[in-house]
């Protein structure tokens, strides 16, 4: 037998069915790449990769806020919600109108916001043993309401002071936000590769009956993953608000779709036990180039929802196929 | 009347039947018997279309026919009443027997009485004595069975197949479904029994076909069935059973206890007094000690697992006391148990409660002691130290795999049981309480299984709960067992190993408590 340790860098759960998978996404990746730079001449610029990464790197955040809890079996409908009730936050505590106070108080305090709301979702969740899926429509509504009540629909203004995390880069070339998320990239990696809390959500996504007789708190992975969900969901509107310049509480209305639409293109499983860090950025740039061709082949902005939701069943479809390939060519006996 | 001819089907990781070959007759009962995991489930399943052979074909009423899916075959006149209860417990009797075929009045609006009337005609065949419009929650298992034969033959099915009928009924009951069986199959129905109770076969049917490892064995004629009435084997059958035994194993019945073991009747690793559950534990109370291997034996819902689990902290108990290692132990939770008292629990359904199916074998090999692998400072598991313990793990229990990243859904049932059991023992748990251990592996893999549980109180000093539905089994390896019957402990039986006590001789002096 063999004694290696097969480490691949691709992905955690079923390393050997992601690796391949996620090959294949990047070679998705440069042809599309390919495609639009031959397409549009000015694609290989500078600014194009400035502007760029950062959206690539907001959709990471926005698609882990998703894939964390997919991987411990649970849906977040959330994200959007928790991404605008956050922005609120943000715009009363630093617009200049309101309470004016300075980034450094204000953008951790408002950042606390994600991390409570998935610890309250994960207590109903495991405590009132009630499907997350019920848990976080509720909430998404209840969070929807509150921002629309508070803010009134108006926006705040960010002063120009924070404006640097969302709009600033080194030497004009690398955002920060590009920086920060692939940070909180290689962390997740190594949080669900490496240590003890990683796999524990793996193992309660996979079979949360088995993982909890064999001595995990599952009720308490359940929780650590919607509050990183909600970490990951605060951080997201703070970059955008910054990104912006504004806070603008319709922010994340579009969030739960790409959230989905990212994790899903990025091998995340559905069913839980599944999570590829690597596959979310891969996911997250196809997904960024699929718009731009949107727009080089000058298609109706209007009609990219019809899109993105056959992309997310097209992502699974394949998947499924792959799936029942690898099945039928692997039924002898062990 | 209807053949299965050369039929294999294969699994991951297992042949579960290979080059198979049976024929029935109209009207006889026809036993089909064999071990766990010899076949019988997968073979009525095959003719009941719920799974496709490889490789075969099915003949019926001479014309060779290939059934789409469970409703066809129903539809061509087989039926077939599974193992479990399969009922719907908040409708009434009458929609559990009736529910394919409910009367209706025009525009799908269901006409109620003249379903009831419906129902209530099938209920007096079965001689069921329940009100048609009842709910069927609450009722006795015996009955839950008598209504899935009453909706299998509300379908007028001209073949009856049953799958270990009796398991959830006492003697009594089974008796009067055996007769309900005589009559229907003096009416012309082919009814095929599964099990893997030899008396029954014996008492029973009229001829009696053996599988073995996925392998059809032989068919053998009992004209006894004829004119013996009691399930009861008598005189001349003891020499069947003693040729079915031999063809259901392969060899000589081997019931020879493992060999003596020698606990440390001094040291006393759990106390349980007096346990107390609501519906799950009514007064238990036992001692196991060092190197001690103890059986629960009982029948399926007598309270063993109910009282493993509240052992673990899975289930809370409403009195009692719990001592481990002479101490007061409050266990709230199975990591609780695990990590503070050494103790691990081998659930009896392993693929929903025991393994992670998708994941690799070191996975589950290691998840139990991922914390004690971890660098005290960065926290990170130690990818080494998991990999050489997954390793020694699967040296030493023999597990077969092609490496450590297998998926376990992969491997062979009695591979996967060792897993299960694997993960308690690199995480050096001392008291173990092991769940049906060999239900669903094979021959090979169950003797292995045995001698594993054996090895681990005998040569590492472990002490070890053995829950077992499967007499011969407990009788092989315990030295000591408990007989549980309706949550309670009723009777033990001591010295089994020291005595060399054999089966006939325990089931003997266990008779008397399971009446």
């Amino acid at each position: 037998m063999t004694r290696t340790t097969n480490q691949t860098q691709f992905g955690f759960g079923r390393k050997d069915w992601v690796s391949g998978r996620t090959l294949g996404l990047i070679m998705f990746a440069g042809a599309l790449m390919i495609a639009m730079s031959l397409a549009s001449p000015n694609f290989l610029t500078q600014e194009t990769f400035f502007s760029q990464s950062r959206y690539i790197a907001f959709y990471m955040l926005v698609a882990m806020s998703q894939a964390v809890c997919l991987a411990v079996g649970d849906l977040n409908l959330t994200v959007g919600a928790v991404g605008s009730i956050t922005t609120v936050a943000l715009g009363l505590l630093i617009s200049p109108d309101h309470a004016h106070l300075s980034a450094w108080l204000a953008v951790p305090l408002v950042f606390l916001v994600g991390p409570l709301t998935g610890l309250l979702h994960g207590q109903i969740i495991t405590r009132l043993k009630i499907d997350a899926f019920i848990v976080t429509l509720s909430m998404m509504f209840v969070y929807m309401g509150l921002r629309s009540g508070v803010s009134g629909g108006n926006s705040y203004t960010i002063p120009e002071s924070f404006w640097w995390l969302g709009q600033g880069g080194i030497a004009g070339w690398m955002p920060y936000m590009v920086l920060i998320v692939l940070g909180i990239l290689w962390a997740v990696s190594y949080m669900y590769s490496h240590t003890v809390v990683g796999r524990r959500l793996l193992a309660t996504g996979s079979n949360s009956e088995a993982a909890r007789l064999s001595g995990i708190n599952t009720n308490r992975m359940i929780v650590v993953a919607h509050i990183l969900a909600g970490g990951f969901a605060a951080l997201a509107a703070i970059m955008w608000a910054s990104w912006s310049g504004n806070a603008a509480p319709q922010t994340g209305d579009d969030w739960l779709i790409i959230s989905f639409a990212v994790a899903i293109i990025g091998g995340t499983g559905l069913k839980g036990s599944l999570i590829s860090p690597l596959g979310i950025f891969m996911g997250a740039i196809i997904f960024k180039l699929i718009q731009h061709s949107l727009v080089i082949l000058k298609i109706n902005d209007n009609f990219s929802n019809t899109l993105l939701g056959a992309l997310i069943l097209l992502a699974i479809i394949v998947d499924r196929a792959r799936e029942h390939l690898e099945k039928s060519g692997q039924s002898k006996p062990a | 009347m209807l053949e299965l001819r050369h039929i294999s089907k294969s699994f991951p990781g297992v042949r579960a039947l290979d080059d198979v070959s049976l024929e029935f007759q109209a009207g006889e009962i026809h036993g089909l018997i064999g071990e766990n995991g010899a076949g019988k489930s997968t073979a009525i399943k095959i003719v009941t279309g719920i799974y496709q052979p490889d490789a075969g074909e099915i003949v019926f009423d001479g014309k060779a026919i290939r059934f789409t899916d469970y409703r066809d075959s129903l539809a061509k006149g087989i039926g077939i009443v599974h193992q479990e209860l399969h009922v719907i417990p908040d409708a009434s009797v009458a929609e559990n027997i009736m529910i394919d075929k409910l009367v209706t009045r025009g525009l799908g609006v269901v006409d109620w009485p003249a379903t009831f009337r419906g129902a209530q005609k099938h209920l007096d065949l079965v001689g069921l004595d329940v009100p048609a419009d009842r709910q069927v929650r609450g009722l006795s298992a015996a009955r839950k069975q008598l209504i899935q034969i009453a909706k299998a033959l509300s379908a007028e099915v001209k073949v009856l197949l049953l799958d270990e009928p009796t398991s959830s009924l006492t003697e009594h009951e089974a008796r009067r479904l055996f007769e309900l069986l005589r009559e229907l199959r003096d009416k012309g129905v082919t009814i095929i029994f599964v099990s893997h109770k030899l008396d029954e076969g014996l008492g029973l049917c009229d001829r009696v076909s053996v599988l073995r490892d996925g392998k059809f064995v032989g068919t053998r004629r009992n004209p006894a069935a004829r004119t013996q009435l009691s399930t009861k084997p008598q005189s001349d059958t003891r020499l069947r059973a003693a040729e079915l035994v031999q063809m259901m194993i392969g060899r000589e019945s081997n019931e020879a206890h493992l060999g003596m073991l020698s606990p440390d009747w001094n040291t006393e690793v759990l106390r349980v007094e007096n346990i107390v559950r609501c519906d799950k534990a009514e007064g238990i109370s036992f001692t196991l000690h060092r190197g001690e291997i103890l059986g629960f034996y009982g029948l399926v819902g007598s309270g063993r697992t109910e009282l493993a689990r509240i052992l673990i902290g899975e289930d809370t108990m409403d009195s009692g006391k719990l001592l481990v290692r002479g101490k007061v132990a409050e266990i709230h939770n199975v990591g609780q148990s695990l990590y503070q008292y050494g103790i691990g629990y081998v659930t009896e359904n392993r693929k929903e409660e025991g393994l992670l199916l998708e994941d690799s074998v070191q996975t589950n090999l290691t998840m139990t002691i991922w914390p004690k692998l971890r660098h005290a400072l960065s926290r990170r598991i130690n990818p080494v130290a998991e990999a050489a313990t997954a390793t020694r793990c699967v040296d030493s229990m023999k597990i077969r795999t092609p490496n450590l990243f297998q998926r376990v859904k992969n491997l062979s049932g009695g591979n996967q049981q060792k897993v299960s059991i694997g993960k308690w023992l690199t995480a050096d748990c001392d008291i173990l309480i092991i769940d049906e251990p060999t239900v669903g592996v094979d021959v090979g893999a169950k003797e292995q299984i045995h001698q594993l549980i054996w090895d681990l109180a005998a040569r590492q000093g472990k002490s070890i709960i053995l829950i077992s539905s499967d007499l011969p089994e407990i009788v092989r390896i315990v030295n000591r067992m408990l007989i549980f019957r309706e949550h309670r402990v009723v009777g033990e039986v001591r010295d089994i190993d020291v005595k060399r006590k054999t089966y006939a001789e325990v089931s003997q002096e266990i008779a008397p408590y399971l009446e």
